[in-house]
């Protein structure tokens, strides 16, 4: 409190010295003026400080090893008719559970990621024009919050390849978030969720990955469906394809009314090589789509802004 | 990239429907974005015959009789190039004007009178039709084309449908940013051969070659350099609408003059851009007789002005073409003004040109130059087809110019590319069956050259020659790409999915887990973003300098990695007392990251997996902190682990913002720091502009994992339950392991839960009473407790 006392004492004699200034030449003015002006900003800073600080002064200590305060009743947990999952993630977790039944394993994709792992490890050229599709954010260091799950991809291929050796698959899926610099509108997010799939194992091909989406897609919307392929281009899969679905009947959808969900292919030979698996003895294929468009054609939902709202009356419509 | 799909049928056969082609087109080449049907756009608009033109005197107007084939129309027209004899457009009543048919309300032609003339629809212009924005005057027809009365649709195959395919799509295929490239490719996904197209070539290899010398820096930069000379013989006036110009139209490009024409006309058709040079202005720039084309990287603090007038500094990675040693254009960008065509130009430098698509790429972003021509650059354009494509251009322009020098730089050629693959290689990751003949004529429809080699067992090898404009075709993968792609993948019949026995991941069960626990209780998951503002870590006091800095942010909203998760909740606990909602326990488990972390065996920052919780209620109900613990406590039960909560003493990026008086740190029994949990600093819930009754926790859910385990030691006999209340000065934890001590001494364990602490006015100590269930009992033990 004496503190805040001397720094308002300090600002007047500041005001009364800068009153000064009539008395000047003009040609000195300048100066002092920047001078008197700066030592105001540097007080004025201090008091909000001080100001901020004398909130926090008065504040009456409790017994944190308690269990309630004294004479007040030992608090309750809020009923269950006001708690929710995100439908996010209990979706997510549901995508995860179906690709475990199919026998896939989980690894859990990261925030935060260098050049390597998102594009040299995965076959894209130095400086190549592909890099750019992907509008990556960077930090200062050159760090990328990843743009795709595939910045796993190497990883999983390395931890995973003992497997091989024994004489058995790799089969991983990696959900996680990802980010991309765009701008946000009722279906573009500049932070989402994927999901990435890797197989590889001496024999697989591209009619077992199609079986395997095919698979999980109609156990996630649990009920037949149509789907449709066409080719698309990815530096880490060589064929490369995207993936479509019919959108399901009960969903609203109509004959021939295909969405993309996500893109696919055979795992580029030089992206096994670079994980130390030999691409003459084991194929692979890899896929990797966003779970925020799955889970908005399941509620109908029209806002892909909803999900990092933080909104409850959005929120608490999934008790 | 626009195309014309009457365009494209010049070069294949179509004999499915356009509705069955755009999908095959969709289905086995590239994504088809868009298409815009103009099958309707020209409907009702005529090539008419002005049989008589006479002034209205003191207007600029013309009262005009044209002949559309049947009955004399009056028609008033305003151009100053109206005459009579000439051939006219003319957009008769009831007609849309075609420049406005995507407007929200398209103009409709109709009959009014001007300065009392009645005009019955009007004649039109280039802007008007859709073709430029040439306004100076009406469009006129080249009589050998059409007669009165020709619909213009007809007679310029205008109902037309374009494809709009994103460039991007095709970042791979540089050879389909033509459209002689992509025909081919819809011959291929048609099961056919697309037409026959041979550059023509006519007799350039006589012309003096000492016209031009060319010398490249280095074949990394420019790989191959054609140049062709024009000398101009004759007027070539631009007086009639041509076929190009309305191609050019389609495709998103203008008219501008008969040399920009010819060259964008065939950049859109071969994918190889050209670039035409006022070749007297280059000789003088270069200061020597004849032209000395050097083409180099530029030095450093050179300067160039652009056609666009803009004066760019070039920096050590931009390619410049020189006129001796003077730069003179941003090779592949664009052209320098020092040596730009105009009205008076009489002979030209036609250029056609491959360079480093690196090189471009970085040109593209540091001087923002987005043009058609550096769009297909920067996708790695082939080299064998520059000189060609600079002959035809050269023919094109052939009325009014002729060819005087030609010269080639092509130091070192690209090799043949063979490839070589088995049939059991190509069916073998496709999943499919596919014959020999099959793959051989699908491969040989689209260029390639298929040597079939007899293998052991049906299993032929195929040595294959890769055309020179596939520069994307390396290895066997990529075959097998063409031929599942062409062949259609929707052809590969999903096989039987593989089944095996996966592991679970902990702790994407741990945050099931969790899940199931909190919406159990009330509590609301919510996902917030993972980049802050630098005035958020401000207002919670963590320290900016901890924080990786996003340096190509969105806004400054988000320019920040978090540290942790709390912050982002308390924001959203705002926006939700606004709604509003009375009272919320939000919370989120995500990743966050610091940089005094450092960096993990990877070379990647380490990362840990955390949950935040912020509880508040618009209206004071009590302590809150007490309900924050009351949710981590149990938590941390759940996971069998036992913890102490003692005052706040360690200074974290999770703590600054909590009150040290109101606030505990969640601490193991090894010393190990989970978290903390508390009410937070009046000052920064004044921040925050929340309510008081506010509180919250961060918990390191690594940690827990870690330390944690579902082990339940479950006791199901007969309990002794019984209340006990003890006076005290002591604090809570005080009090209970007091308690402790006594059932140790005695041999005795129990359950020991809190009731209440009641403390009269006045009176200076308090009454602790916890509630405790014995497993085995004797009749003394209470009797010590009570004498506590």
């Amino acid at each position: 409190m004496q503190e805040l006392e001397r720094l308002k004492n300090e600002l007047k004699k500041i005001n009364a010295e800068a009153a000064g200034i009539r008395d000047l030449p003009a040609e000195k003015r300048g100066d002092f003026g920047r001078e008197i002006n700066a030592k105001r900003q540097a007080i004025l800073a201090q008091i909000t400080e001080a100001e901020k600080a004398a909130l926090d002064v008065d504040v009456q200590p409790i017994d944190v090893t308690a269990w309630c305060e004294v004479n007040e009743a030992l608090p309750d947990f809020y009923g269950v008719e006001m708690g929710a999952r995100h439908p996010l993630m209990s979706e997510l977790d549901r995508v995860v559970e179906i690709y475990q039944l199919m026998g896939f394993d989980v690894k859990e994709s990261r925030q935060l990621d260098n050049e390597y792992f998102m594009f040299d490890s995965l076959n894209f050229a130095k400086e190549h024009p592909a890099r750019d599709g992907y509008d990556t954010f960077r930090t200062e260091e050159g760090l990328i919050p990843p743009a795709h799950t595939s910045t796993m991809q190497h990883r999983v291929l390395k931890e995973y390849r003992h497997r091989l050796d024994d004489g058995e698959a790799i089969a991983v899926v990696v959900p996680g978030r990802v980010f991309r610099n765009e701008d946000v509108d009722a279906t573009h997010e500049h932070t989402f969720y994927q999901c990435e799939g890797v197989y590889v194992s001496r024999d697989c091909n591209m009619g077992q990955m199609l079986g395997i989406l095919q698979e999980f897609f109609e156990k996630y919307y649990e009920q037949k469906l149509n789907i449709r392929t066409q080719p698309g281009y990815f530096p880490f899969t060589e064929p490369s394809l995207e993936f479509m679905i019919e959108k399901p009947k009960a969903l609203g959808g109509k004959k021939g009314d295909f969405l993309e969900m996500l893109g696919c292919g055979m795992i580029h030979p030089n992206v096994l090589k670079m994980a130390g698996i030999n691409p003459d003895e084991y194929h692979g294929f890899a896929w990797g789509g966003g779970i925020d468009r799955l889970v908005m054609l399941k509620y109908g939902l029209s806002d892909v802004r909803y999900f990092e709202s933080g909104n409850l009356n959005f929120l608490r419509e999934f008790n | 990239m626009k195309i014309s799909l009457n365009w494209l049928k010049k070069y294949v056969d179509v004999r499915v429907s356009d509705e069955d082609l755009i999908r095959l087109i969709g289905s086995r080449l590239v994504e088809v974005e868009g298409v815009i049907d103009e099958t309707h756009k020209y409907d009702n608009i005529y090539i008419v015959r002005v049989e008589s033109a006479e002034r209205i005197p003191e207007t600029h107007l013309t009262l005009c009789s044209i002949n559309a084939g049947s009955a004399p129309v009056q028609v008033v027209c305003g151009a100053p190039n109206v005459h009579e004899g000439m051939l006219a457009v003319w957009i008769a009543p009831g007609a849309i004007v075609p420049a406005s048919v995507h407007e929200d309300a398209p103009f409709v032609i109709g009959k009014r009178k001007m300065q009392g003339y009645e005009s019955c629809g009007m004649l039109a212009g280039a802007d008007e039709l859709d073709f430029g924005d040439d306004h100076s005057g009406i469009v006129e027809i080249d009589p050998e084309m059409a007669r009165p009365g020709d619909l213009l649709a007809d007679v310029f195959e205008l109902k037309d449908l374009i494809l709009e395919i994103e460039n991007k799509s095709l970042t791979h295929r540089p050879d389909t940013f033509g459209v002689i490239g992509l025909a081919r490719e819809v011959a291929g996904v048609l099961g056919e051969k697309s037409r026959e197209t041979s550059q023509n070539s006519f007799g350039l290899a006589q012309c003096s070659r000492n016209l031009l010398a060319i010398s490249l820096e280095a074949p990394s930069i420019c790989e191959r350099y054609s140049a062709v000379v024009l000398m101009k013989h004759g007027e070539m006036k631009r007086k009639y609408l041509t076929w190009v110009d309305t191609i050019l139209a389609k495709s998103g490009m203008k008219p501008i003059s008969p040399v920009v024409d010819a060259t964008n006309y065939l950049m859109l058709l071969t994918g190889q851009p050209l670039h035409a040079f006022d070749y007297d202005k280059f000789v003088a720039v270069g200061g020597k007789e004849t032209p000395e084309i050097k083409v180099r990287l530029a030095k450093a603090g050179e300067k160039l002005v652009l056609l666009d007038d803009r004066e760019i500094e070039l920096t050590t990675n931009d390619i410049v073409i020189c006129s001796g040693e003077v730069p003179v254009a941003l090779a592949g960008a664009m052209g320098g003004k020092s040596t730009e065509i105009d009205e008076n130009t009489r002979n030209v430098i036609l250029e056609s040109a491959t360079f480093s698509l690196y090189n471009l790429r970085k040109t593209q972003m540091s001087h923002g130059i987005f043009s058609e021509a550096i769009t297909r650059f920067t996708k790695g354009q082939p080299a064998y087809q520059t000189l060609a494509v600079a002959e035809s251009c050269a023919e094109m322009l052939a009325d009014g110019f002729e060819v005087v020098g030609v010269a080639d730089e092509y130091p070192k050629p690209a090799p043949e590319i063979i490839v070589n693959v088995t049939r059991n290689e190509i069916n073998g990751l496709l999943g499919t069956d596919y014959e020999k003949d099959l793959i051989v004529r699908t491969l040989e429809n689209v260029g390639f050259e298929v040597n079939v080699k007899a293998g052991g067992a049906g299993n032929e090898m195929f040595e294959i020659l890769v055309p020179k404009w596939r520069t994307d075709i390396h290895i066997k993968e990529d075959i097998i790409e063409e031929v599942g792609r062409l062949l259609g993948y929707d052809n590969i019949v999903p096989a039987a999915p593989l089944h095996a026995t996966a592991e679970k991941n902990r702790m994407f069960e741990l945050k099931h887990e969790i899940r199931d626990m909190m919406a159990k209780f009330g509590a609301n998951e919510v996902l917030t973003y993972s980049f802050v503002s630098e005035k958020l870590l401000t207002k919670v006091g963590q320290d900016i300098k901890d924080s990786y800095k996003i340096v190509n942010s969105i806004s400054p909203e988000l320019q920040y990695v978090r540290q942790s998760l709390v912050p982002n909740l308390l924001e959203k606990a705002y926006m939700n007392q606004k709604l509003p909602v009375d009272k919320f326990a939000i919370y989120e488990m995500n990743k966050v990251y610091r940089k005094s972390w450092g960096m993990n065996e990877e070379k990647v920052p380490v990362e840990r997996m955390q949950m935040g919780m912020v509880i508040a209620e618009r209206k004071n109900t009590g302590t809150a902190y007490y309900k924050a613990k009351k949710y981590v406590a149990k938590l941390l039960a759940e996971k069998n682990l036992v913890v102490d909560f003692v005052p706040l003493k360690t200074k974290t990026a999770e703590s600054v913002m909590f009150e040290p008086k109101r606030a505990a740190e969640i601490v193991g029994k090894d010393g190990e720091y989970y978290g903390v949990v508390g009410e937070f600093k009046n000052s920064v819930r004044n921040e925050f502009k929340l309510a008081e009754y506010l509180a919250g926790f961060e918990l390191d859910l690594d940690l827990a994992l870690e330390k944690g385990s579902n082990k339940k030691t479950i006791f199901v006999g007969k309990k002794e339950k019984r209340d006990l209340t003890v006076t005290t000065n002591d604090n809570y934890v005080k009090v209970v392991d007091k308690i402790k001590k006594v059932l140790d001494e005695s041999g005795l364990a129990a359950e020991i839960t809190p009731l209440g602490i009641y403390q009269a006015e006045g009176k200076e100590e308090k009454n602790i009473s916890v509630h405790l269930e014995f497993e085995n009992f004797n009749d003394e033990i209470m009797e010590k407790l009570e004498n506590l």
